[in-house]
């Protein structure tokens, strides 16, 4: 699918670095010194969830703490791993690559005098924080404490309104810039108190956007028995006027966010028992509802939604946003094995391109099971016990889908021509977006015939038919001049590479061409150059 | 080009596509256990199970779109892609 989107998602250790920098105005960083200068002494045992590049671990190790630093993502801790060897810290900082719903099974109670995360919360989705600050009381010795700090949304109706001020640009540039964007926390008094404790602000920056809380274990722990119940939903397939505006955007904008999403957890779909299969999918809405709709009234399942970013689980596997600890998380904080007597999860199989499914059976002993490529198999790959015909396997383009596809890149790239066009070229906005659109559905329909293998290539037959047309319209119809006829041909080549090019990346058939930019920009350039130069060569202008 | 980041960028991508282009899976076939993991995860068909002697067989290299879902899911890192 949109592969070109993937590619473009991947952000690596460094951009993250530089996003949260730029959305914090380099504050986070103050706050991280007042953390280790405030209340890390030696010998303090300092548990880090979510340690990121290591920048804080390193400050309260220097401080003479021993630090254990946890983070989901490997790539962060590689980062990490270099910074703490450069600083020859390696003896006071562990490194473990794990999810934050995994702490209390790997770490000994009352093991810590410290817990410390900083930007981590907003990230989990609700199920999972709620989850983690449990466990995070078990973790702590007697005397302990946590502090944590986050992006939280100001309480007073005047704050929020100029922190929406300062911060809707502010994450649209960082978002282009580096990929990486937070969602601020929520009413975070209720949430630590729901997680059983007492919380006290001590910093605040940004207008109260950015904070520091220190969290104490309430005198009464809240013991296993008063755990909130597992966060179980009800699913089924009613499509309403706002499924159906939720469709249109995603027939036209879905590459752009937000992305439409469903709150993560553990729903149910009919009447589900503890024998019945649990069933794993993202937390774009649109796949979700689709896998709704496909079993609703056919089986009776779980249905665990994991966090994906909103994306589908394609592309977020690609890009490093659904991987195996999100599953495990979404496991865990769900307390599915509560819930069901079997160890089997059902995992879309496109999402096998970033999911470890050897991850999730050897960290927590849970059966991986590749579904069906699509949703509407599911029905049928359950009543045939798991097993997948090959036409359950493989995943086609057929013309619906091009068609689909065609549409989708044209909400957003089309815009984008489109809209320039409209403004400072009006004489030409109609024969442009009929040429645009024509040739772009053209290709759609003609796709699997054309020469070439991949869309740069089918791109040449394209503007060989386009141009082809172009002649036989002259002919019939319309004798131009020559300069019009010149124009027309670069424009035509132009459409023709970027529909054929930008088409690719959509496709399942076609590998991710991440980088057909580079030529199309390059093409681009070129035609742009023959538009200016080529008349004052021959004479024309 | 005023901005040398935007040339830094584009010839990055530029590479990026070749690499992507040229990009090809291998089975080393002595690791090779026959779990079929890369079958049951291949969307296009690449691979094919031998089941009777238990260790599966790159059919149909052409249609690799290099996902990487079975470097991924083999448990015996027996597939590469480079």
């Amino acid at each position: 699918m949109a592969t070109v989107f993937m590619k473009w998602l991947e952000s690596d250790p460094s951009d993250y670095d530089r996003g949260i920098s730029l959305l914090t105005l380099g504050r986070l960083h103050r706050v991280q010194e007042a953390i280790a200068q405030r209340f890390v002494l030696p010998g303090l045992r300092v548990l880090e969830i979510g340690c990121g590049t290591g920048t804080l671990a390193v400050m309260m190790a220097r401080k003479g703490a021993h630090v254990t630093g946890v983070d989901a993502s490997s790539a962060m801790l590689s980062q990490a791993t270099r910074v703490v060897n450069n600083e020859q810290l390696a003896d006071r900082i562990d490194l473990i690559h794990m999810d934050a719903s995994l702490i209390e099974e790997r770490f000994n109670p009352a093991s810590f005098d410290l817990v410390v995360s900083t930007l981590v919360f907003s990230e989990l989705p609700p199920d999972e924080q709620d989850f983690v600050l449990q466990a995070c009381a078990r973790l702590l010795a007697p005397g302990g404490a946590i502090l944590l700090a986050d992006e939280f949304v100001p309480n007073g109706w005047l704050q929020r309104v100029w922190y929406n001020m300062v911060r809707v640009p502010l994450v649209f540039v960082t978002w282009l810039l580096t990929r990486t964007t937070t969602v601020p926390l929520r009413r975070p008094e209720e949430l630590f108190r729901r997680g059983g404790y007492q919380s006290e602000r001590l910093l605040t920056f940004l207008g109260g956007s950015l904070a520091l809380y220190r969290l104490l274990p309430a005198a009464e722990m809240p013991g296993t028995d008063t755990l909130p119940p597992t966060a179980v939903g009800h699913l089924s397939h009613k499509p309403s006027l706002r499924t159906r505006l939720s469709d249109v955007w995603a027939l036209f904008f879905r590459i752009i966010p937000p992305y439409p999403k469903v709150r993560p957890g553990l729903y149910a779909v009919g009447q589900p028992n503890r024998g019945s299969p649990v069933l794993v999918t993202g937390n774009f809405d649109l796949t979700v509802r689709r896998v709704v709709g496909a079993i609703d009234g056919a089986v009776d399942a779980w249905i665990l939604v994991a966090d994906s970013a909103g994306i589908n689980v394609w592309c977020a596997a690609g890009g490093g946003f659904f991987t195996a600890e999100k599953v495990i998380a979404a496991v865990r904080s769900s307390h599915l094995d509560e819930v069901v007597d079997h160890h089997a999860l059902i995992l879309p199989q496109l999402c096998a391109n970033g999911v470890d499914g050897w991850r999730i059976r050897k960290e927590i002993g849970w059966g991986v099971h590749w579904g069906p490529a699509k949703a509407v198999d599911i029905p049928a790959y359950l009543s045939a016990k798991r097993k997948k015909t090959d036409a359950m396997r493989w995943v086609g383009f057929p013309l619906k889908d091009r068609m689909e596809m065609v549409t989708v890149t044209l909400g957003f790239y089309g815009l984008l021509i489109l809209v320039p066009v409209l403004i400072f070229w009006r004489s030409l906005f109609w024969p442009i977006t009929f040429s645009l659109l024509g040739l772009s559905y053209f290709y759609g329909l003609v796709l699997p015939w054309l020469p070439g293998r991949d869309g740069l290539a089918k791109s040449v037959p394209l503007a060989l038919i386009a141009l082809g047309g172009l002649f036989v319209y002259t002919r019939a119809f319309d004798p131009m001049t020559a300069l019009g006829m010149f124009n027309w041909v670069l424009g035509l080549t132009g459409l023709s590479v970027f529909s054929a090019a930008e088409l690719q990346g959509m496709s399942p058939k076609m590998r991710g061409e991440q980088a057909n930019w580079g030529w199309e920009a390059l093409i681009a350039a070129g035609l742009g150059l023959l538009y200016w130069l080529g008349p004052l060569a021959l004479g024309w202008r | 080009m005023a901005d040398p980041g935007l040339w830094e960028t584009l010839t990055e991508h530029l590479e990026l596509a070749r690499t992507l282009r040229r990009l090809e899976i291998s089975l080393d076939p002595e690791r090779c256990k026959g779990t079929w993991q890369c079958y049951e995860v291949c969307p296009v068909g690449c691979w094919t199970p031998d089941r009777t002697h238990r260790v599966v067989v790159l059919h149909d290299i052409d249609q690799c779109i290099a996902c990487g879902a079975c470097v991924l899911q083999c448990p015996e890192a027996a597939i590469e892609l480079r």
